[in-house]
């Protein structure tokens, strides 16, 4: 009884160790220093900051609806290359419940979007995108994801992304 | 050689330490007499407190009552060692558990807190700057999806213009039936 006490007590000093999300542990397993990686990571606080301070109503909306946005991005060539890899391994070893949503190879450029279900409507979604210029993109976006009005989104979205 | 210089021969003997048992017992016998000379009175104090002394021996049942006392003293001990453990034991699972408790709520306290604080640090603290990487993001997310959609639709239309026997495909996977139907044919031609 106590042993079984004593390992629930190390279980539950052990979890806030645990990295919930894509980005954070492909930054703790797999970043390099000898190979650097851009991060940005935007909560919830700066999204409904961003919400409130566009004109455009769509961005607005997607915004408000998002949890988090955290990306990682390589513009070495190489380095992209090795960071695709190892994407795609911590992907299947670590984020196994995620659905391969779609997955493309054109032109040079390889994207994979993975998507799990929350529950309440919210989705997390992976983004591991190579593209055919060697810069490597890893997006991923947590909360109530508009997919309708993301793909629209593209083209006008910079001009619509204007702040007040 | 006089009593006296008996005794004093006996005594540089005794002090020297070269003096034998029949002769300490000499000795102690002529200083317990009553005519010792005055100057030797006060040795024969101490030589008939070594000869009451040495006169002592234990009793019969000495032995016996000192190995009862030293099995009590055992017992006693037990019975103490048996009370403490009664007393304490209950005190230390109470300690125990509550050293437990503690250190499962303090180390739920702490976990709490770090839930409390944002699940990762924000990059940025200007909407504006901000705002430019998160469209980024949601462009490159818009421009997957449609790239995607646009190479399912035009894979659907290269399926289609490919004029494709669709019947004979179909046929393909379900190829057990023409046999049988054949096997059928030719037991009814009687072969």
């Amino acid at each position: 009884m106590r042993m079984i006490t004593m390992v629930l007590f190390l279980m539950l000093l052990s979890l806030p160790a645990a990295a919930d999300n894509f980005v954070s542990l492909f930054m703790e397993q797999c970043a390099e220093v000898e190979r650097p990686l851009n991060n940005v990571n935007i909560g919830r606080t700066m999204l409904e900051k961003m919400a409130s301070n566009t004109d455009d109503e769509e961005l607005k909306n997607t915004f408000k609806q998002l949890n988090s946005i955290r990306i990682v991005s390589s513009d070495s060539e190489e380095d992209s290359r090795y960071y695709y890899k190892k994407a795609n391994e911590l992907m299947k070893n670590s984020f196994a419940d995620y659905e391969e949503a779609v997955s493309m190879t054109d032109m040079g450029s390889k994207i994979t979007i993975w998507i799990k279900q929350l529950g309440d409507g919210k989705q997390d979604l992976i983004l591991i995108s190579l593209e055919s210029d060697g810069k490597l993109f890893i997006i991923n976006v947590n909360g109530k994801i508009d997919f309708d009005t993301i793909s629209k989104l593209s083209g006008s979205i910079r001009e619509g992304a204007r702040l007040q | 050689m006089t009593r006296i210089e008996r005794i004093n021969f006996l005594l540089d003997k005794y002090w020297n330490c070269e003096t034998s048992v029949p002769e300490e017992r000499e000795l102690q016998t002529l200083l317990s007499s009553k005519d010792v000379p005055e100057e030797l009175r006060h040795l024969s104090a101490l030589f008939s407190y070594v000869k009451d002394e040495q006169s002592v021996s234990p009793s019969g049942d000495f032995d016996r009552g000192l190995k009862k006392k030293l099995e009590q003293g055992q017992d006693d001990g037990k019975q103490n060692a048996y009370v403490t453990i009664r007393i304490f034991r209950p005190l230390l699972r109470v300690a125990v558990s509550a050293l437990l408790v503690l250190g499962v709520g303090i180390s739920l306290y702490f976990i709490a807190k770090q839930d409390n604080r944002p699940r990762f640090v924000e990059t940025y603290r200007d909407p504006n700057v901000a705002m430019q990487q998160a469209t980024l993001a949601l462009e490159k997310l818009s421009h997957a999806l449609q790239q995607t959609e646009t190479a399912s639709v035009q894979t659907i239309y290269l399926i289609d213009e490919l004029d494709i026997d669709w019947s004979a495909i179909d046929s393909l996977s379900n190829p057990v039936l023409p046999e049988t139907d054949s096997l059928t044919q030719r037991k009814e031609g009687g072969v």
